[in-house]
Order: C-alpha cells, then structure tokens, then sequence
C-alpha cells in the first residue's frame, strides 16, 4: 500500500519538475506524454509483442535456471564428485560479470533466442545452485532421522523430508534469478536489436527518442514489478505451513 | 596450499579440456580458439597497449561511478535510518527504484550523456547507489538500542553516537551491500560497453569480434570475467581485516 | 529371568569434529535395560547421554562394542525404537494430523485403518480440534505432544526420548511429566530417557543412569521404582530423599563438566 502512495508522489514529482522548465522535454519528457506514448504502443500492439517477446526468453529461461539450478543443486550436496566438480565454478562464477560471455554465445549460437536464452541461464543459475546447496545442507538432522527412525528409504527421506525442507530457501533463491532472468533479457536484446523491451528501447534511443526511451523503462519497471509480486504471491501460497511471512519487498 | 589446488583443480581440467577440444577441432575452429592462441593474443595485447588503454578507461568509469556511489549512497543510508523527514522523503524513491533492472536505464544515460565516459559513470553510479543505500539504512537501524542507549548515558551528542556507534554497527550490513554494488558495477560497465562505447573493455570485445579476430576476443572477455572475480576476492580480503573486532 | 531387551556391551564412541581434534564422547558403557522399564540417562551437558541415545536409535554407527536388541545387533535406525527430540522435529509442511500419519504410511498401513489410528493418538495426547493446525501456529507444549503423539502411533516397541520437555516452559514441563507417565502406566513399553534434571529423572523412572562427565561412563544405576501416583510426590520424603541421594552423585561431575567447557 505505502507503495502505491510512493509510485503516485513520485509521479505527481515527476510530471511537475518536467513542466517546470529546469530539464528540457528532451531531457526529461513529461509523465504525461510517456504515458500517452504507451498508450499508443498498447493500441498499435507494439507494446504487447515487445513485452511478450521479452517474457518469453526470460521465463523459459528461467524455467531451465529452475530446474537445472536444482538438479546441479541437490547433487551437489549429495555427490562428492558432482561437488567437487562444480564448487570451482560456482565460486568463481558467481562474482564475474558473465554478461561478458555474451559475445561467444552469440559466436556459438548465432543471433537468435538461443542465444539470448543461453546467456540468461549462464547468469540466473548461480544463485538458484547456491541457494539449493545452502538449503539442502542446513536441513535439520533431526527431521531426516525421524523420517529414518519411521521406517523411510533414502528416496524416500529425499523427496519427502529435504526437498519439502529446504523449499523455503530454494524459493528465495528462485526469487532472486527471476528479476535477474528479466535484466539479462534486456540487455541481451539491447545488444542484438530487434523486437523486445530492450531492442526497442535501443532503437528509440538511436533515433534519440526520449519520449519512447522513458516509456521503455517505464514499462520494464512494470514488468519486473508484476514478476516479483507473482512470485511473492506463489511463494506465500506454497510456504502457507511457514512462520516468516513472505520474502520481503524490499531487503 | 595443497586445499587450494585440489579445489580448484576442476577448473585446470576444463582448461585442459579447452585446449585439447580445440586443438582437435572438434568444434569449429574459429569459433573455439585453442586457450595457448588466446593467451598468446592477450599477451600481445598487452605489449601493443590496446588492453591496457581500453581497461584503463573502463576502470576509471566504473571506480569513478562506484566511488560516488559508495559515498553518497551511504552518507544517505544513514541519514534515511537516523533521520525520520529524510526517511520519509527518500523511502519512496528507494523502494521504487529497487525492482527497477539498472541495466535499463543504458539507453537513458547515452540519451543524456552521450557515448563516452560520463554516461557509463552515470548508470553506475545510479545503479550502484542502491544497494550501498539500503545496506547502509538495514546496518544503521540495526545499531542495537542498548549501545545508543550507554554512549547516550556516557554524554555523547546525536552526532558523535552517530559516528561512534551507529556508523561502526551499521559497517557489517553496508560492507556487504559495496559488495553487490561491486559486482553490479562491473555487470553495468560491461553491458554498456557492450552495447555503446567507444572506448573500454566492452568496445573492444564488440570490435574484436566484428573483426573475426576471435582469439583476441575471447582473451578480453577472459580478462574482464577475472577482473571482477579478483575484485571480489580482494575486496572480501580488506573487509575481513576491518571486519576483524566481530569475532 | 528373561534376557534384556536392550543390551549396550562397552560401547565407545568417539565424535569426530569437522576441524580440530577428535574427541572420546563415550568410554566403556554398558547397560542393560529390560522390556517395558523406564530408564533415564541422566547426567552433566556434555556428557554424552544424547548421543548415547542415537547409537541405540541407530542414528550413529557403533564402532566399538557392541549394541544389541532382542539379542540381534542394531544395523541402522527402525521403527521398532522410536524417537522424540528435544525440538520437536516436526515436519512443519505438514498438519498435525500429517505428522502423525507420516510412520503409519511408511508401515503401508491402510488409508481407513491408520486414518482411525491417527485421530486415536491426537486424543489421547489431547490434542483433538488441533490435528488440522500446522507446527508454527502450535506452543512448545502442544508441539511436543504431536511429536510424542506421531512417534507413538507407529508402536514401537522402545522409546528413546532426548530431553524432550527440555524446550518447554518450566510448568507446561511439570504437565507434560505426569501426561507422558500416565500414558506410559497405560501403554507400557520400554522407555530410555535423556534429561540434566534430576526430579524429572526420579519421578519418571524405575532407574537412574547416572553419567560421568565426559568422556561418558556409568557412574552409577539407582532404583527410583516406587508409587509415583500420589499428587504431591515432589515432596514426599522418600522423593526427596532419593532426588538428594541422586544429585550428590551428579554435582561432581556437573562442577567437572563446567571445568571442562572454560
């Protein structure tokens, strides 16, 4: 709700400074005519492909960040060598600037989705292996020795008791390689071009389109907005039995 | 000693792999260069300048950015968590810009700053402000009441307890977030000068790869990729010390 | 006179810290335990009664000497010694109800027959109208009547129990002692009681390990068998001569145990 107050101050700011005269409209275009400008991509359907195109490459990569993260995650904790093997990588991985690899995977891949998706993964996975590890190795011991102590096979204790166990903290993990899955997409599409948030805010810029500029992060911030909410929303419905309540909107 | 290597051991294997793979072209030649021509093509690099000149340039935006943004984004923090009108005003604007993704704000810094330097150390600086924002403001409300309260009682003014103890409490939480911010400034200085330089490690990967000369290319992003690993590395190394009366 | 049920013949046990030095947790213990008696550990933190009882529950491997049950070595945990920890160790994803039906699905028990013996378990440790709430909306009390409640149903033949009132509030502990014994006086089985507090120990048992500071021995095994229905045992003499008797033997090694941590 306090947000929502925020987002209406902010605008109310915004529009007047842009009236006032201290920016010029190219610098600063009115709130109003970003909106308009909007408005008019919604109408004309520019606006729905762009958002639909950006969506698509971060989510179906996010999906694999998801399911490989974890994969790579619970192996990780189980496996010896599956941990020794990946620890280097995640460690040395996660503090670089990956985006850098960018440019290969387009050498490798080519100009398309792949490639777009490719580096997303390269980038969002991290944090869904770290949070995994993370949470598989804090599960108590206690829950797994009562599984045990009630008769429950290792696959059992696997899928019922630590997977159910560490979900909180994988979710969070999850939480974070969403939005990072959207800001991947949009800088991959700023470099390559084309249709996209980011292909068309780059273009509007080389046309110098501040209006349309300022729309595009306008509507980015939307997009991440709604994302970040879906997931909260999912992570209270599946965390329903947890005490904390849901992660937090703002660190 | 022998911990480190057989930890890191995965990682000479891949690199093994790389030059075998590639020596065998197993995969098409140019786009695996074998690591030894990569190497070879850093080194070169180095001698003629054209690594060292670009990396200058792109250290220079991306400290310069940072810097700033440690600096005004902390000072800020505090204020926002000792300062309830300064909470009020700023909390808004914090809590918006936080699910924003920094990289889209690229096309409104060229837009307003044009290609060259200022406009990356003006994303960066934007872009980092954030996280050094709300670390700061976490580790400054976390100051536990009971140190406020004894440097109160011992006669101290607000603005030496801010200093003597909020500042030293709030350290831990704000470390961590110039971590992030460390990180992000890299990320942020490599998409924008992959997408618009003129000059920087990012230009010089995208002119590398226009001109096919894909050993070079790869020995750039090589070298970036480790510049922000090593940052983070030494960066965790200084704060230890600092960090050293927690334990 | 028949065999013991549990039989712990010079058992060592030796905890191997991730960093550091290894240290001897247990030394030489031997106990016997026969069917349906209720025996505390009772002894100094530290003293390895805890992990005394995971040997037995099969939670730690026995490296030396040598654990038997029913005169068969222990190989791994099982249902026919069930266990109640200290925190609870719910499943927090799952109901009241859930929990308890958890060891029931694990037997292959039929979904109508563990159903009726689930709601049975929920009633007799109180908990009826609750078998739908989850663990956090639960106390530490009605936490740990679940617990007991969930290890109960699937009928083992032995109940290791490691300081289970010890997380609890000092009067929902004194509620829970006399619960525990009078579901015990109805469905007797074989109980091993860990706990530091010497009248839960008295008024519990039938006999009183009484541990060494580390490394763990049995010091010594008082009788504590006797009428515990009275309502103010706590300070019948012949209790409280037994609690001082008890005690005297355990603020030796409690002072020893201290020693050792500074």
């Amino acid at each position: 709700m306090r947000v929502f107050f925020s987002v209406i101050a902010l605008a109310i700011a915004w529009e007047v400074l842009a009236r006032s005269g201290v920016f010029t409209p190219f610098q600063l275009p009115a709130l109003s005519a970003v909106l308009g400008r909007i408005w008019t991509d919604a109408v004309s359907g520019d606006l729905w492909i762009n958002t639909a195109l950006t969506l698509y490459r971060a989510l179906v990569a996010f999906a694999i960040c998801a399911i490989g993260g974890v994969a790579i995650g619970m192996a990780m904790s189980r496996n010896v060598f599956a941990n020794w093997f990946f620890d280097p990588i995640v460690s040395v991985g996660f503090p670089m600037p990956k985006i850098a690899f960018l440019p290969v995977v387009i050498l490798w891949l080519g100009v398309y989705d792949v490639s777009k998706i490719t580096i997303i993964v390269i980038d969002a996975i991290f944090p869904v292996i770290a949070a995994t590890v993370i949470a598989i190795q804090g599960v108590e011991r206690e829950l797994i020795w009562s599984a045990r102590n009630m008769g429950a096979s290792n696959r059992e204790v696997l899928h019922q008791v630590v997977l159910p166990a560490a979900l909180p903290q994988i979710l969070t993990g999850l939480q974070v390689a969403l939005p990072l899955s959207l800001i991947v997409a949009v800088v991959a599409e700023m470099l390559m071009g084309g249709y996209g948030l980011g292909g068309a805010m780059m273009t509007a810029s080389r046309f110098a389109n501040s209006t349309s500029v300022f729309a595009g992060i306008v509507e980015i911030a939307v997009v991440g907005y709604v994302l970040v909410k879906a997931m909260a929303l999912i992570r209270r419905r599946l965390l329903i039995w947890h005490q904390e309540a849901a992660a937090p909107y703002t660190q | 000693m022998k911990d480190a290597f057989i930890r890191y051991l995965p990682l000479l294997l891949l690199a093994i792999a790389w030059e075998v793979i590639a020596r065998l072209e197993l995969v098409s030649g140019s786009a695996l260069p074998p690591l030894s021509d990569v190497v070879a093509a850093g080194i070169e690099m180095i001698k003629d300048g054209e690594l060292v000149s670009n990396g200058a340039s792109s250290l220079y935006r991306a400290g310069t950015g940072l810097a700033l943004a440690v600096l005004i984004g902390g000072v800020l923090g505090i204020a926002m968590a000792w300062w309830k009108p300064v909470n009020v005003l700023l909390a808004p604007i914090v809590e918006i810009f936080y699910p924003l993704p920094k990289s889209a704000l690229i096309p409104v810094t060229v837009i307003w700053l044009g290609f060259g330097d200022g406009s990356k150390i003006l994303l960066i600086f934007l872009g980092c402000m954030l996280p050094v924002t709300i670390g700061a403001f976490n580790g400054a409300r976390s100051s536990e009441q009971v140190l406020v309260w004894s440097a109160r009682s011992m006669g101290a003014s607000r603005l030496r307890m801010l200093w003597d103890v909020v500042v030293p409490s709030a350290m831990p939480e704000l470390l961590n977030g110039i971590r992030t911010a460390l990180a992000l400034s890299f990320i942020l200085l490599v998409s924008s000068e992959l997408i618009v330089a003129q000059k920087g490690f990012g230009h010089l990967i995208g002119v590398l790869g226009a001109n096919g000369s894909y050993d070079a290319m790869y020995a750039v992003v090589l070298t970036v990729a480790f510049l922000g690993f090593a940052a983070d590395r030494i960066y965790l190394q200084i704060t230890k010390r600092t960090l050293a009366w927690r334990d | 006179m028949a065999a013991a049920q549990i039989v712990i013949d010079r058992v060592n046990h030796l905890y191997r810290p991730p960093r550091g030095r290894e240290v001897l947790a247990l030394d030489q213990v031997s106990l016997e335990v026969a069917n349906r008696e209720f025996v505390a550990l009772l002894g100094p933190s530290g003293c390895g009664k805890s992990t005394l009882l995971y040997l037995i529950g099969g939670f730690l491997p026995v490296e030396t000497g040598a654990i038997l049950i029913d005169g068969q070595k222990i190989a791994g945990p099982g249902p026919d010694r069930g266990i109640v920890f200290q925190h609870f160790a719910l499943f927090p994803w799952k109901t009241v109800r859930g929990n308890i039906l958890y060891g029931l699905e694990r037997q292959g028990m039929p979904k109508e027959e563990r159903e009726k013996r689930a709601m049975d378990f929920i009633e007799l440790v109180g908990l009826a109208g609750f078998e739908e709430s989850y663990p956090s909306q639960l106390s530490g009390g009605m936490k740990q009547r679940t617990a007991i409640a969930r290890t109960l149903a699937f009928d083992p033949k032995i109940l290791l129990m490691d300081e289970p009132f010890g997380a609890l509030d000092a009067q929902t502990r004194g509620l829970m002692q006399s619960e525990l014994l009078r579901i015990w006086q109805r469905t007797p089985k074989t109980v091993i009681f860990v706990t530091h507090d010497v009248q839960e120990a008295v008024y519990l048992a039938d006999r009183v390990a009484v541990m060494s500071a580390r490394p763990g021995r049995i010091k010594t095994i008082v009788n504590t068998k006797f009428d515990k229905n009275d309502p103010d045992i706590f300070k019948n003499k012949f209790f409280v001569e037994k609690v001082d008797e008890i005690w005297n033997l355990v603020k030796d090694e409690a002072i020893k145990a201290q020693g050792k941590r500074a």
